[in-house]
């Protein structure tokens, strides 16, 4: 418990004006719901942007492939990059219409971050369930959960229920 | 008045290491039709451009390195700027974290250092406009105590989360 919920500290309670109050007067209401054409435009951003990130999703997925083998070698520099790309991939790869891929990259990322050393089996078959997503063009919802449950699966008996890299 | 008239008044800090995730970020703002749009790779750079541009608003990522969004919000809500001189610079700024890390863990680390609101990734248009306007449109309810100063650190923090993916 830190100072701020401990009853024996005083506490002030502050109300400030919003940003918005500031910005624009007192008089400020907030709106009710989206503008419709702010959200447009943001969507038709994304679509823009879509085309271009495809190309790099691809690129990116392809070269997942090299550091598989090293990771699983112990190699920290390996590692290091595998994860900072599927972290990138598990960040973007929803937004642009990729969200099984996101999935599997998520999965990616949640098991280096817990286990330490890791096996190659276990990449591998995360970043060909990416390449395999992006190959049917996004992938399918249903097969994709079946996938990270086998995957899940896998690690559990591939580690023997250690968790080691904390 | 109208969003647009709103967020054209706007200044916003995206911090965020990856590049990419800066672009796309800035690229949606820009057609929010936010006023100004300020970037930085990483903690230590968005601290700078805080204290030297008094955003309105900090959008962060959670995993960065070596100092992180929660270690950056954290200096932010401590008011070190203004030991440095910069006045303007306002410690109470709403901060949005974006992070790929929605378990409750991260989300209660995020709001005990003072986060305003947590979204999960992947981001869509439609969670960031809803949760940028929220951020600036609704008062700021502060708690202070000798060590803490921002958000209660007692609330019930939600990660929003888009309707494509979960954990």
């Amino acid at each position: 418990m830190n100072d701020a919920q401990s009853p024996e500290v005083p506490a002030r309670f502050l109300r400030l004006p919003s940003i918005a109050e500031r910005k624009l007067g007192a008089d400020f209401t907030a709106p009710v719901r989206l503008d419709p054409r702010v959200l447009d435009q943001m969507q038709e951003t994304i679509r823009e942007l879509t085309a271009k990130y495809s190309e790099n999703l691809k690129a990116q997925v392809g070269s997942l492939f090299s550091f598989v083998e090293p990771t699983g070698a112990g190699e920290p520099d390996a590692r290091n990059q595998l994860y900072s790309m599927a972290h990138e991939i598990r960040g973007l790869a929803g937004t642009f219409g990729y969200p099984t891929v996101g999935r599997f990259a998520h999965s990616l990322c949640a098991y280096l971050e817990n286990y330490k050393p890791v096996v190659s089996t276990v990449l591998r078959f995360h970043v060909e369930a990416m390449y395999d997503a992006l190959q049917q063009g996004g992938g399918d919802e249903i097969l994709a959960s079946e996938t990270l449950a086998s995957l899940d699966r896998l690690i559990a008996l591939t580690h023997d229920g250690e968790r080691s890299a904390g | 008045m109208t969003d647009r008239e709103l967020f054209a008044k706007l200044k916003i800090l995206i911090v965020d290491d990856s590049a990419e995730m800066r672009s796309v970020l800035a690229a949606l703002c820009e057609s929010m039709g936010v006023g100004a749009i300020l970037s930085a790779s990483s903690g230590e750079q968005g601290l700078k451009l805080f204290c030297a541009e008094a955003p309105d608003l900090i959008i962060t990522d959670g995993s960065m390195r070596p100092m992180d969004g929660y270690e950056l919000t954290r200096s932010v809500r401590s008011g070190e700027c203004r030991e440095d001189g910069t006045e303007s610079c306002d410690r109470d700024v709403p901060v949005l974290m974006i992070s790929g890390h929605v378990g409750p863990e991260m989300v209660r680390l995020a709001r005990d250092n003072g986060v305003t609101d947590y979204i999960g990734k992947p981001i869509t248009a439609a969670v960031l406009y809803e949760r940028i306007l929220a951020a600036v449109s609704k008062p700021i309810h502060i708690v202070e105590t000798k060590a803490y100063r921002g958000p209660s650190p007692t609330r019930r923090l939600v990660p929003r989360i888009s309707d494509t993916f979960s954990e």
